[in-house]
């Protein structure tokens, strides 16, 4: 009996002991560069391609982060004829108008003032002086829209936001052709061109659809 | 007389010296001006080329007389290219065509003789000196022991067998030549398992609390592993999974520090599922003219040129393009199904609510955990923004109409169909 006892005594010892071990090493200790054990990888990942994966297809590593096939033109694409080249500036200056309808102006210059504090006000700064924290950055800031750029025409503002100019780079690939030209509408009023807007196509703009309307028809289900 | 008109002289002479040296400190400074607002878009004063050449020794590479030249392609490049100087049209062919702004009617003469006296002696670049303020935790790189820990233990196990079959072999010869020595006859040779077991036997209880706190450490392993299933957050420290990317991109450098907004470079997240990661030319947009960081100068930023193709010293893309291979921080398995679009455009919800303050992060992390939990609970308690959005309209009025009476209603997620299986899985 005395024996049997001395070995309990022993075994409860043992238990406490291992439970000193477990508290010292917390639980659930983890290296913060793996994204942990997958739990069923069949559900995880299914064999159809999904954006940002690489694949090996027959031996060919593909990433499905690609540029679409070349010449596969997007719904309601448009050619942009323009040439990327000085000449083809000076030409979107002359000839190249606004496709939106005027009348709503005000509605486009508030759509294009969300889209400048997303896509421009880093560089150019909020009231377009160039003063932006980004901008100063550069080797050389942007220059302002009330001073050396007040007279530049809004092809030539369409044209540069698409190819790029100077130190800008291109933004075709970040913003839609509706939306350049509407950037173009908040460009022109910081150029100090805000043109009076007719009281009675006012109330005709409130119908038309804003920007919140548009991409709510783009909101799956 | 003649000692006062000598005074009145020396007097105009004193004063005209005066003027000129005020009049030409007053140039440099106004060229200094001008160039910052006419030319520092495409020149700098160093031999970095931005869209232009850079101006360093521009006036022992133009034709002579260099001012004289210089003047004239300021105010009008485009008619001494079409005049036929064969010096400006190799300028204009080297730099693809892209022309230079005409000067002519906004710089007089005198502002282009200011800007040319700047760039002959541009005030030198600050050198900074000692360590930089900011190369704190950011700069110091991870350094980690060359050898993996299992190998040194597997080595070690390895190498104490050997000591072990050794020791035993020689402690039974010796003994076996001891036994020769008094007479006795030889010991049989028995195998390590055979006098481990009489070992055991002979000291039941040591083995008992080895054997328990096996089991014990076991049991204690076998739970720590089942934390390893699954995407890596703990609940209570809030910390996630947070791996080191190809490039140290940091999100706080951008968006706090440079305050560019989120969509900048996740532009399609308004737009589509994704929120998008930015490809290279994105970096571009600004990084072809700010060519160094704050804390690990050019080393990241070059790698964005080595993703881009981009020729630093040519200016130009050279086609040869890397994927940059970024990992992957916020994932969802293959049967939930989530939209950005939706849930940014129509349920107007910040970034920060799903992603934390990313503006305080230098190393992207996951701040919430993505499991149907907390999907749920979110769901069950968020409120809809339905007032004055226009996705909701028809909507709303139809719930104003069905629970008319009930003031206590609020339209969560929950009320409009947010819980519904199909909604996320299907």
């Amino acid at each position: 009996m005395d024996m049997n006892y001395k070995t309990i005594k022993l075994a409860v010892a043992g238990v406490a002991l291992t439970l000193v071990f477990a508290s010292l090493s917390s639980c659930g200790v983890r290296d913060e560069n793996t994204p942990g054990v997958e739990f069923m990888p069949d559900m995880y990942r299914s064999p159809s391609v999904e954006n940002y994966g690489t694949y090996v297809i027959d031996g060919d590593t593909l990433y499905s982060a690609m540029l679409p096939v070349k010449g596969t033109i997007a719904r309601n694409y448009l050619p942009y004829t323009y040439e990327n080249s000085a000449a083809g500036y000076e030409a979107a200056g002359l000839n190249l108008k606004t496709p939106l309808d005027m009348a709503h102006r005000d509605i486009f210059e508030k759509d294009g003032e969300v889209l400048y504090g997303k896509f421009c006000i880093h560089c150019h700064g909020a009231s377009g002086a160039g003063d932006g924290k980004v901008g100063l950055k550069l080797p050389g800031p942007p220059p302002a829209y009330d001073g050396a750029l007040k007279d530049l025409s809004e092809g030539k503002i369409f044209h540069s936001i698409t190819y790029g100019k100077n130190s800008m780079g291109p933004h075709s690939s970040q913003l839609s052709v509706e939306e350049r030209w509407k950037l173009v509408c908040y460009v022109q009023k910081l150029q100090g061109k805000k043109e009076p807007v007719d009281s009675t196509k006012q109330v005709a703009a409130v119908a038309t659809p804003t920007t919140a309307g548009e991409h709510s028809s783009g909101g799956h289900h | 007389m003649e000692n006062n008109k000598c005074r009145t002289s020396l007097q105009i002479l004193f004063a005209a010296v005066l003027l000129l040296t005020f009049s030409f400190k007053l140039s440099a400074q106004d060229g200094a001006n001008l160039f910052k607002k006419n030319c520092a878009v495409c020149h700098t004063t160093s031999d970095v080329k931005l869209t232009g050449p850079g101006l360093k020794g521009v006036f022992d590479r133009v034709p002579k007389p260099a001012d004289a030249w210089l003047t004239a392609w300021i105010l009008n490049s485009e008619k001494l290219i079409k005049s036929g100087d064969p010096y400006a049209n190799k300028i204009y062919n080297d730099y693809s065509k892209a022309a230079m702004t005409v000067f002519e009617g906004q710089l007089t003469e005198k502002d282009v003789a200011a800007i040319l006296s700047y760039v002959k002696s541009p005030p030198a670049p600050p050198t900074s000196s000692g360590p930089v303020a900011n190369a704190d935790s950011e700069a110091t790189e991870e350094v980690r022991g060359g050898v993996e820990p299992v190998y040194l233990i597997l080595g070690c196990i390895v190498l104490l067998n050997i000591l072990l079959y050794t020791l035993r072999s020689v402690r039974h010869s010796m003994q076996n030549s001891a036994n020769k020595a008094q007479g006795k006859s030889e010991t049989p040779e028995i195998t390590f398992f055979e006098e481990a077991k009489q070992w055991i036997s002979g000291n039941r209880r040591i083995v008992g609390v080895i054997s328990l706190v096996l089991v014990f450490g076991g049991m204690k392993s076998c739970w720590d592993a089942c934390y390893q299933i699954g995407v890596y957050y703990d609940w209570k420290t809030q910390k996630g999974y947070k791996p080191s990317q190809p490039i140290k991109f940091s999100h706080k450098l951008h968006t706090d520090d440079n305050e560019i907004a989120c969509q900048y470079c996740h532009n399609t997240v308004e737009k589509s599922r994704h929120s998008g990661i930015p490809t290279v030319n994105i970096c571009m947009n600004c990084h072809r003219g700010i060519t160094s960081g704050p804390v690990y100068k050019e080393k990241e930023i070059s790698k964005i040129y080595a993703a881009a193709g981009w020729d630093k010293d040519n200016q130009k893309y050279t086609g040869k393009e890397n994927p940059l291979k970024w990992i992957r921080v916020y994932t969802l398995p293959d049967h939930v199904y989530f939209n950005h679009s939706q849930h940014v455009v129509v349920g107007k919800l910040e970034c920060a609510n799903c992603h934390g303050d990313v503006k305080s992060m230098t190393v992207i992390e996951q701040k919430n955990p993505l499991t149907m939990k907390w999907c749920i609970d979110c769901h069950r308690t968020t409120q809809v923004a339905m007032e004055g959005n226009a996705y909701y309209d028809r909507l709303h009025k139809a719930l104003k109409e069905k629970y008319a009476g009930q003031y206590d209603v609020k339209f969560t997620v929950e009320k409009i169909g947010g819980l519904e299986c199909a909604k996320c899985h299907y």
